[in-house]
């Protein structure tokens, strides 16, 4: 009686199969897309590195370049270049006899040189790198689950910077 | 499924299983074998770097904005052992294009044993000129022909690294060079500001180097930290008036014959330098030359640097001291009837030509420079408590304080000291027995010139630092004297020099100064005809703008300080005023009633 039972709810053994295959056809996909992002995250934050490196290396050649030309600017305007030039161009020192002065209203010749703006407050800069690109994908997982309560919890209305 | 498919089953999956279980024993077992510590230090070569990041060393300014120091493109050279091929053709290379590089000890290091495994590094020179690395570019690109032709390994300069960094160049050359001082470049771990601004302001210049790690892996790369570049300086000289300054001097020295000098143009109202001259001239830019330029005890600036005793110019100080306590005013006279005063009836004090000058009001003093007025002023009106009360009250016998390094400064010989004796009172009364840079005259003058109030003298006017400028405020020392006093000095000094008319007086523009001519003192006293010939000037008298010191040390030309140092201030009077834009006095009061 007892195998007639069971024998008449048994599954057919290859519905039994095709459930199996489908289990593990089904993790597999799963453990293939995990695998998949984490390459995929991994590849950029690894392209993110190198781009830093290749960044960090091009400032520094731009800012030799730039201390380079500066100094080349520099010594072209030089002192003794500029009146050699002058000189060469035909202008001569000037004699205070033969000098001529007017009277500008507003001009105001001993205006102090500004290089940079004066001194004031700062506000410290954002990081340029996202954090996303800097934590594993578990890392990031684990903080998502951490700040979606926080974010849920937090009360509706005006925010205060 | 039949018996033999499961055993084929069976086999590859043990197979399998044995392999991996293989792996991980050997991976375990490579974990504790004795190499496991040297894989894992070698490991750690590959795994990253341990830099030092130097900041570019700030920029230096002159007021108008033109650069007198920067930095320019300039090259680390060092050789990485484990990529070098051949040790010969390194050390040849190196030895024959780089100056004071030796074949034998670069043959050493690039031939280092076991340079295969080691991955270690040497610092050949710290900077290379960009011209020595295209040189070796160049040589690289020939021994990469041989190579293909020859179809061998050799020449080859792998291993040879350089590396772009920047190093400090000066644009202007001399200009401006001892103010400036010059950074000692080659070691740079030990490298700093040398002399003048450099180095005394070398840690704002200098920046924070930091220490960081390089990563090779990229997922461990992370920004740099933020590394500021060291604070930037705009300094209170003028180019072009610096520029006149040190032609002028040049030309004096020439004209002169003397061994050295210094001029100073200074602004009373704020002390601020627009020039300071000084000689010898230097390149900071070939540095290392420093020695043959200042043999022995030579200063780098004389114009801070040097002691010495001043003359006549510092008579300029005794009757402010005069006016100001009160003891004699413009219609005090002095009779000078033998033309020698008596220094408690033991020592004579003479004039400069020995001569009587007869009865004298104190602008007859100062315009003839008479010794024995002076004297007779500190001794008998003053006495030592009130003139060295003044004396310090102008800041003899400490520094200046102005902003550049090595300032010297000589101590003021007092009443409290036991060395001192009556004589010094007498002599210092005339800028003899006394030793002063000419920095600390200027400053004192200024004090003269700007209604009796002593600035700081100071060459840096702002700092520029992580995008923002910092100006340097004009600081008050002291206020020696009143402004009625300056004023009265100032006029009497004008019409000195109207009256003698002297060659220091510069047409349109009216002028107030001093000459000086100090005798040089030797172990058996005064007895050598070498003197410092000084003019001490301000002007225009109504409204002081600058303030010119001229110093020229054992004149051969003559020994008169009138004669020498007073046309010095004249030339550099004339081409001061067009350079500061200051139009004659006719015209600039005119304007100014307007």
């Amino acid at each position: 009686m007892n195998n007639r039972i069971i024998q008449a709810y048994k599954q057919a053994p290859w519905r039994v199969q095709i459930q199996w295959i489908g289990l593990f056809l089904l993790a597999l996909v799963l453990i293939t897309a995990i695998i998949g992002i984490y390459l995929n995250v991994s590849a950029q934050a690894a392209t993110s590195g190198r781009m830093i490196q290749f960044i960090e290396r091009d400032s520094e050649e731009i800012a030799n370049e730039i201390a380079e030309l500066t100094a080349n600017l520099a010594k072209a305007k030089s002192a003794e270049r500029m009146l050699e030039r002058a000189e060469a161009m035909g202008f001569r020192m000037l004699d205070p006899a033969a000098a001529v002065y007017l009277e500008i209203p507003g001009f105001d010749p001993s205006t102090d040189l500004e290089l940079a703006p004066p001194r004031v407050n700062t506000i410290s800069e954002s990081p340029i790198i996202r954090s996303a690109y800097k934590s594993s994908l578990w890392e990031w997982f684990v903080k998502q689950i951490w700040q979606m309560p926080a974010s849920s919890l937090e009360p509706a209305g005006e925010s205060v910077p | 499924m039949n018996k033999q498919s499961l055993w084929r089953y069976v086999f590859v999956t043990a197979a399998c299983a044995i392999f991996g279980i293989a792996i991980v024993v050997q991976l375990v077992r490579i974990n504790y074998t004795t190499y496991a510590k040297e894989l894992l230090e070698k490991s750690q070569d590959y795994q990253g770097v341990e830099k030092t990041i130097y900041p570019p060393r700030g920029t230096i300014y002159d007021r108008s904005g033109h650069i007198l120091a920067t930095n320019k493109i300039g090259y680390e050279l060092g050789i990485e052992l484990k990529s070098v091929v051949d040790p010969e053709s390194i050390a040849f290379a190196t030895a024959s294009i780089l100056e004071n590089m030796d074949y034998a000890a670069i043959y050493q290091i690039a031939s280092t044993e076991k340079r295969e495994i080691e991955n270690r590094y040497f610092v050949l020179s710290s900077y290379v000129s960009k011209e020595d690395i295209e040189e070796l570019e160049k040589l690289e690109e020939t021994y990469a022909l041989r190579r293909t032709e020859t179809k061998s390994f050799k020449p080859s300069l792998s291993g040879l690294v350089w590396t772009p960094m920047q190093q400090r160049t000066y644009p202007e050359g001399t200009l401006a060079a001892n103010v400036l001082g010059f950074y000692n470049y080659f070691s740079r771990e030990t490298a700093q500001g040398v002399y003048g601004v450099e180095e005394a302001y070398n840690r704002l210049l200098t920046g924070k180097p930091e220490n960081i790690y390089l990563p090779n892996d990229p997922y461990l790369v992370e920004v740099l930290p933020e590394i500021n570049p060291g604070a930037s300086l705009v300094l209170t000289i003028d180019r072009e008036i610096q520029k006149m300054l040190e032609d002028t001097l040049a030309e004096a020295i020439d004209w002169s014959g003397a061994v050295g000098g210094t001029i100073i143009v200074a602004d009373p109202e704020t002390g601020e330098i627009l020039g300071m001259a000084s000689t010898p001239f230097f390149n900071p830019n070939a540095y290392w030359e420093y020695e043959e330029t200042f043999p022995g005890i030579t200063p780098y600036n004389r114009a801070i640097g040097t002691a010495y005793e001043p003359g006549s110019v510092f008579k300029v100080i005794t009757m402010a001291a005069a006016l100001d306590s009160g003891v004699a005013d413009l219609n005090t006279t002095y009779n000078d009837a033998t033309g020698v005063y008596w220094v408690a009836n033991s020592w004579p004090i003479y004039n400069w030509n020995y001569g009587a000058w007869g009865v004298q009001d104190m602008t007859g003093c100062m315009q003839y420079s008479l010794n024995v007025c002076l004297a007779h002023l500190a001794i008998d009106l003053l006495g030592p408590d009130l003139f060295y009360q003044y004396l310090q009250a102008f800041g003899f016998g400490r520094s200046s304080g102005i902003d550049l390094a090595s300032e010297a400064n000589y101590p003021l010989r007092i009443p409290e000291n036991n060395q001192w004796v009556e004589l010094d009172l007498a002599t210092n009364s005339f800028g003899q027995g006394i030793a002063v840079t000419p920095i600390q005259m200027v400053t004192a003058v200024s004090a003269i010139a700007n209604d009796g109030k002593m600035m700081t003298p100071h060459v840096v006017r702002s700092v520029v630092d992580r995008g923002q400028q910092y100006d340097v405020a004009p600081q008050v020392i002291n206020t020696p004297v009143s402004a009625e006093t300056a004023r009265t000095l100032t006029d009497m000094l004008a019409i000195a020099l109207e009256e003698e008319a002297s060659i220091a007086l510069v047409e349109g523009y009216r002028v107030a100064g001093k000459t000086g001519t100090g005798e040089i003192p030797t172990e058996l006293g005064y007895t050598s005809s070498q003197t410092n010939t000084s003019f001490v000037g301000w002007g225009p008298v109504d409204d002081p703008k600058f303030v010119v010191y001229v110093w020229l040390e054992k004149p051969t030309i003559s020994q008169w300080g009138s004669e020498v140092a007073a046309p010095v201030f004249r030339d550099v009077v004339e081409k001061l005023v067009v350079l500061m834009r200051i139009p004659p006095d006719n015209i600039r009061l005119g304007l100014t009633s307007e």
